[in-house]
């Protein structure tokens, strides 16, 4: 069995506690600051960016980065200013992005591709090399000097923008560090479960540890853990049921999603709240 | 420790830009705290001014009445004053400096609390948090908020007698306690400017009495500025300097207090 492989199956570790340290990280300020939307539209993006390289042969790092940059470019300044409902310019987003990629992936020349195709769309660890590695770990390190630097800022904006904005931060500046900062991961973390699933790493982990924790300064610190053991979880599970890892893990980080809503305190709060 | 970038406007100024000690000289020559000509504002998306044609000036030390019925423009006219609503045509002075250039500076000494902010009861925050955070912009970007940071959050909790509610969560809070935590977040950016929107809402008999006493004390020691909108004028009268009246808005009185009252009645 490939698996078996050491040097895969040490990449593919690697690949999986980096992502989820990135995605569980960059989730929380993603879903506190309300611009899902945008991260949805950059996943897909990238997505279509990915699948573009994929056929012409150039570095789908570098096209899906390009693709997210545009879409967050198009659509940042819509979601921020809500002229247009963020919801409608998504809805159009989406099936652009995919009718682009499948596209791509449809001129993509046969010889040889197939497992390119397959890592952009599903995710494929044994594609992962240890450049990958080196350019994940240097990312992490980037990400969490950046945050820790700006934390305060952050912190405040993720209560309250309009708040944080009266009380003289530059809240637009800082959002914008979110949403370039999350597009660059987004990029980063197509190759471990696919254009197509890459929103839910980013989403899953940090609306799971919102729905359970009451201290902010826990959650940006349990949501990274989460993401890095749903991907592990889910790693594992795709070997002994040998199916795709990306998907095993999107299934994984859904349970526990899941799980979370129905033991969160908060809604039961709500619930008793509302018996009242 | 690496000396505090001051960003923010601060009577110092040592960390000034030349430009900015220029304008510093012109705060100093004019008492004129809030200054406002002809303006109008427009919500996005909107047509009709939602204040119009404002002309108002407050003095260094005044403690203004903003009063008028539901949608005459009392809210629009605070967030117009420190700058987040900037469609607005005319100009703003605050401090001397032009809000449309110079907002996030003025914003940082300008104390806001929001009309109605309830925050929801999962809010991963506690209310000490929340009291910090007035003095984020204050203490500028990439620095981290010290001892006498902390100490002076604490200082205003205890001044408005909630100190023992700083490590609970905000959300868990009753309406009055996040109404009395708001006005903590806005006092503890010690601001020059302070703007209060229907600050005694929710609060019980005794905090209506209390908060105005803080707002005359800081008044009389800090030389404190203040623009409160309010229907609940009684217990203020005493200190109040003037009353601004809002209709359709428009600016209809800016007179005395008990004229101010008097009028406002008059128009019901
Ligand atoms: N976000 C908004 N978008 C569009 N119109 C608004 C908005 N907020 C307030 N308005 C309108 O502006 C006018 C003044 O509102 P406001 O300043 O909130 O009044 P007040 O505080 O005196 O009750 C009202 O007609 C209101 O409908
Ligand atoms: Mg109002």
């Amino acid at each position: 069995m490939i698996w078996l492989e050491l040097d895969i199956m040490r990449r593919a570790v690697l690949g999986c506690v980096l992502t989820g340290i990135l995605t569980g990280l960059m989730g929380v300020f993603v879903v506190r600051m309300r611009i899902s939307a945008i991260g949805y539209s950059m996943s897909h993006g990238a997505f279509a960016g990915a699948a573009l390289g994929v056929a012409t042969s150039m570095n789908p790092l570098v096209t899906a980065m390009l693709f997210a940059s545009i879409t967050a470019f198009l659509i940042g300044p819509i979601a921020d200013k809500a002229r247009l409902h963020a919801d409608t310019v998504t809805s159009i987003i989406f099936p652009l992005n995919m009718a682009l990629a499948f596209v791509f992936l449809t001129l993509t020349p046969e010889i040889g591709l197939t497992s390119q195709v397959a890592s952009v769309l599903w995710g494929s660890i044994i594609s992962m090399t240890n450049n990958d590695v080196v350019y994940m770990v240097t990312l992490c390190a980037a990400t969490l000097v950046i945050i820790h630097f700006v934390w305060k800022e952050l912190f405040a904006i993720m209560f309250n923008r309009k708040l944080a904005e009266a009380d003289g931060i530059n809240t637009r500046a800082f959002v914008y560090l979110v949403i370039f900062l999350s597009g660059v991961v987004i990029t980063f973390s197509i190759k471990l479960v696919g254009g197509l699933l890459i929103y839910a790493l980013l989403f899953n982990p940090a609306s799971s540890t919102l729905q359970f924790l009451e201290d902010m300064r826990k959650v940006i610190v349990v949501s990274p853990l989460l993401g890095v053991g749903t991907n592990l979880s889910g790693l594992l599970v795709s070997l002994f049921l040998d199916l795709p890892v990306g998907s095993c893990i999107v299934l994984v980080s859904t349970l526990v999603f899941a799980v979370s809503v129905l033991v969160s305190p908060k809604r039961r709060r709500k619930i008793e709240n509302e018996r009242r | 420790m690496i000396k505090r970038i001051n960003i923010c406007f601060t009577s110092s100024g040592s960390t000034f830009n030349e430009a900015s000690k220029v304008k510093d000289a012109v705060t100093a020559q004019e008492s004129a705290i809030v200054r406002i000509e002809d303006v109008s504002t427009v919500y996005e998306g909107e047509r009709r001014p939602a204040i119009r044609d404002v002309n108002l000036t407050i003095e260094r030390n005044e403690l203004v009445y903003v009063l008028g019925p539901n949608a005459s423009g009392k809210t629009t006219l605070l967030e117009t004053i420190n700058g987040l609503l900037p469609a607005y045509r005319g100009r703003i002075f605050v401090f001397g400096l032009n809000v449309r250039n110079h907002g996030r500076r003025v914003r940082c000494e300008v104390g806001y609390v929001p009309q109605d902010f309830m925050v929801e009861p999962g809010e991963p925050y506690t209310a000490f948090d929340i009291v910090m955070m007035g003095r984020y912009g204050k203490i500028g970007v990439l620095q981290r908020p010290n001892e006498a940071d902390h100490e002076r959050a604490m200082e205003v909790m205890r001044l408005l007698e909630i100190e023992d509610l700083a490590p609970r969560p905000i959300g868990k809070l009753s309406g009055g306690q996040q109404q009395k935590v708001m006005i903590a977040r806005a006092l503890a950016k010690e601001p020059k400017l302070l703007l209060l929107d229907e600050p005694f809402s929710n609060l019980d008999p005794e905090s209506r009495e209390m908060v105005p006493r803080i707002i005359n004390q800081l008044h009389e020691e800090k030389g404190m500025t203040t623009l409160i909108v309010t229907h609940d004028i009684h217990n203020m009268m005493k200190t109040c300097h003037r009353g601004v009246v809002f209709r359709d808005g428009r600016v209809v009185v800016d007179e005395t207090p008990e004229k101010a009252l008097h009028k406002l009645e008059v128009m019901r």
